[in-house]
């Protein structure tokens, strides 16, 4: 976190992004993490600004993208899914970016489905944007390693199953950077508040909620010391985790670059 | 009759159904393709179904197959004509049937 003398410096930037009113989340989407019973799923990857269906950014390819599959006591067993990826275009309610889907057959157990991308140009920050994203999706009920670290350079391990929140529960995460906890980092949270529309490729112009003022469309959560946070769920649906430049001095192509860490869950109401 | 022992008794007992409600047993079945299926299982607590009693039942009762779960909680079986049912059967409370109409790709 910048000093609040830095802070001041930096004001104008930061009124410049409170304008846009959500932030960037990767996003690892497929309508059910919680399935019943196996079968193919959808999946497509999208870099975007999902609370208010904002700008959609141009993915370049994925660096990595695969899934660890485990299932009860067995051993985890990675699959790269880079190969069968396939470029689409992402409809925002704003504009059009790149983006990319892909088919996934699942059987049961946990299969934790990790993306790292390509970091993003954000010419407005002079800066690169890379965030390592987690998406756990069970099948059947029945667990594996869901809370056990995968080993990303940047990563939010889940202290809570992410497919199995209630709404009102808590869900906790743990940031790591090279495997190591983050300190006091810092999270935006963000509901996924336009149905994603996957025929389409689009978002839904409706939102689910409207906000009060502009301070709930993303919501700025610090981890402890131990880089464990908490966050109390209050709606059904698909809540983003980003911890932001979890790196000092990371850069990529000569400038700077805010190494993140994502992760989303879905929660269900009780009733 | 001493004191300690009853208690001992009483706190086995209530680790034994403690476990039991603890943990779910687990199948699912999916058919690979190749005319053979396989079936996994497992409990909800995540631990190893590895050993459990495995039947496929044909819709007249009689049983066709007769197996266990292997190391890795599988159990894989060459598909038999008609409709069958899998029964995983981890013992009282824990047989799971699962209906061929269930078994999925």
């Amino acid at each position: 976190m910048k000093s609040s003398l830095a802070s001041l410096l930096t004001g104008a930037v930061v009124l410049g992004a409170a304008t846009m009113a959500s932030a960037h989340f990767q996003m690892i989407y497929t309508p059910e993490m919680a399935l019943k019973q196996g079968g193919q799923i959808p999946l497509k990857m999208v870099f975007t600004h999902p609370f208010d269906a904002g700008y959609t950014m141009d993915m370049g390819t994925p660096e990595e993208f695969f899934v660890i599959r485990t299932r009860g006591e067995n051993e985890p067993v990675r699959t790269d899914l880079k190969e069968g990826l396939k470029a689409i275009e992402w409809a925002s309610l704003t504009n059009t970016g790149k983006a990319w889907e892909t088919t996934y057959q699942a059987r049961g157990g946990d299969h934790i489905f990790c993306l790292i991308p390509e970091p993003y140009w954000e010419a407005k920050e002079d800066a690169y944007i890379k965030q390592n994203t987690k998406v756990i999706v069970n099948v059947g009920g029945e667990p594996g390693a869901w809370h056990e670290p995968v080993g990303l350079p940047t990563e939010i391990v889940p202290l809570a199953k992410p497919y199995d929140r209630w709404t009102g529960n808590v869900f906790q995460g743990q940031v790591l950077l090279n495997g190591e906890p983050v300190p006091n980092a810092e999270i935006e949270v963000e509901y996924l508040n336009h149905q994603p529309l996957l025929d389409s490729n689009s978002f839904a112009e409706e939102p689910a909620v409207t906000v009060p003022q502009e301070s709930f469309s993303v919501q700025t959560i610090f981890a402890d010391n131990n880089g464990v946070f908490t966050f109390g769920i209050p709606r059904a649906g698909w809540w983003g985790f980003a911890a932001l430049d979890l790196e000092e001095d990371y850069t990529y192509k000569d400038h700077p670059c805010s190494h993140d860490a994502v992760i989303w869950i879905q929660a269900k109401d009780i009733n | 009759m001493t004191v300690k022992p009853f208690v001992l008794a009483a706190a086995l007992l209530f680790m034994t159904t403690a476990a039991a409600q603890a943990h779910t047993p687990l199948c699912s079945c999916f058919d690979n393709g190749d005319n053979t299926i396989t079936c996994e299982g497992g409990f909800s607590d995540g631990s190893s179904a590895s050993g459990v009693a495995m039947r496929i039942q044909a819709a007249d009762g009689s049983i066709l197959m007769e197996g266990a779960m292997d190391a890795d909680s599988t159990y894989t079986f060459t598909r038999p004509a008609g409709d069958f049912t899998v029964l995983f059967d981890a013992g009282e409370g824990h047989v799971i049937e699962v209906p061929s109409r269930n078994i999925v790709l």
